[in-house]
């Protein structure tokens, strides 16, 4: 019988913890859970605890869902686990971390290219009308 | 000694069903095709590279902060869990685990007498469909001996009709005596009509009068 994905529980006390998505879903459906495992296993392996799940594919009202227990996540720092930076986003996103560099990033290029494009249509309007006149 | 068990019982299987199953695996050498392909390598402009590394820098120090606050919590809160069997934290259990007897009690109580009360009422709707079917069954087995009663009644009543051994000869003697005949017709008033309009026994006719 295989493990069940929200966890096993059985964990080394000494080795290094890791919360990190792990991917749930089936071919061209993205599903995650947000698990807690040892750092040096393998996705495919069993995890320890599951702490929350994220839906990365909008819904109809266009949200991303995401789960989170929140509880167990702090048990889990304090247990000085590991972070990865999906996880550290989504936690950031969701008010419990500060927002993660990585956020502001995308944020600030998405800005910048719309802009860009922004300018080019303007640029593009103008052409057009020159040729007009 | 690798015992069975250690097969038989281990938490995730032997096999793992790889989820990078597309992918190329470790030791393979990088394909022909991608041999001489150089990445390109991303280009990050002076500012942002700046701004990135106080984002970072900043984001780095508030983690740690949140880090070592759970952390610490944590150690608290097993300090607390450690000394909770202290005198004050067993009288406050003691007291806590009263309480909550005495509403669990309440509670059975309560339950109890919805029970009881749901029992009743569901033993008298028990008593009356047994009743019911009782009866019904009576009405039934009534039924089908009045039935049998009428039956026997009628069969009797022929019986006195019918031809018995002793009676044989009479019988006879009777029907060759009083012939019928049942070749005729009736209307729709009752009327009959006697003989037929075709001969039947011309046959039998012939016969005899050659005969004679």
């Amino acid at each position: 019988m295989l493990p069940p994905a929200s966890g096993t529980g059985k964990y080394f006390a000494k080795a290094a913890k890791s919360i990190r998505l792990i991917r749930q879903g089936c071919t061209n459906r993205p599903f995650f859970h947000i698990s807690v495992t040892q750092r040096r296993r393998l996705n495919s392996q069993p995890v320890i605890e599951q702490l929350g799940s994220y839906d990365p594919m909008p819904n109809i009202n266009n949200e991303k869902l995401v789960a989170l227990n929140l509880e167990r996540i702090k048990y889990w720092l304090g247990k000085g686990a590991h972070v990865t930076p999906p996880v550290a986003e989504i936690l950031g996103l969701s008010g419990f971390f500060p927002i993660h560099p990585r956020s502001y990033m995308t944020a600030w290029r998405n800005r910048k290219t719309e802009q860009e494009n922004i300018a080019k249509q303007i640029e593009a309007e103008k052409a057009k009308e020159s040729t007009a006149a | 000694m690798i015992s069975q068990n250690t097969f038989l019982k281990r938490s995730w299987p032997m096999l793992i069903q790889c989820a990078e199953a597309h992918r190329k695996p470790r030791w393979l050498p990088v394909a022909k095709s991608k041999l001489y392909r150089i990445p390109k390598r991303p280009e990050v402009s002076e500012e942002e590279r700046l701004e990135l590394l106080r984002v970072n820098n900043n984001y780095k120090t508030q983690m740690r902060a949140i880090r070592r606050f759970y952390h610490e919590e944590m150690i608290k809160e097993k300090s607390t869990r450690d000394s909770a069997s202290s005198e004050m934290s067993l009288r406050l259990e003691a007291d806590e685990w009263e309480r909550c007897v005495i509403i669990n009690d309440k509670w059975n109580a309560q339950v109890a007498t919805e029970r009881e009360e749901r029992r009743k009422i569901q033993l008298a709707e028990m008593e009356e469909l047994a009743l019911a079917k009782m009866e019904a069954k009576d009405k039934e087995l009534k039924e089908r001996l009045e039935k049998a009663a009428e039956e026997v009644r009628r069969q009797k009543a022929l019986c006195e009709t019918f031809i018995t051994p002793d009676k044989l000869e009479e019988a006879i003697d009777y029907a060759l005596a009083n012939p019928i005949d049942y070749n005729y017709a009736i209307d729709l008033h009752g009327k009959t009509y006697l003989g037929t309009t075709t001969p039947t026994n011309v046959h039998k006719d012939e016969k005899t009068s050659t005969a004679v």
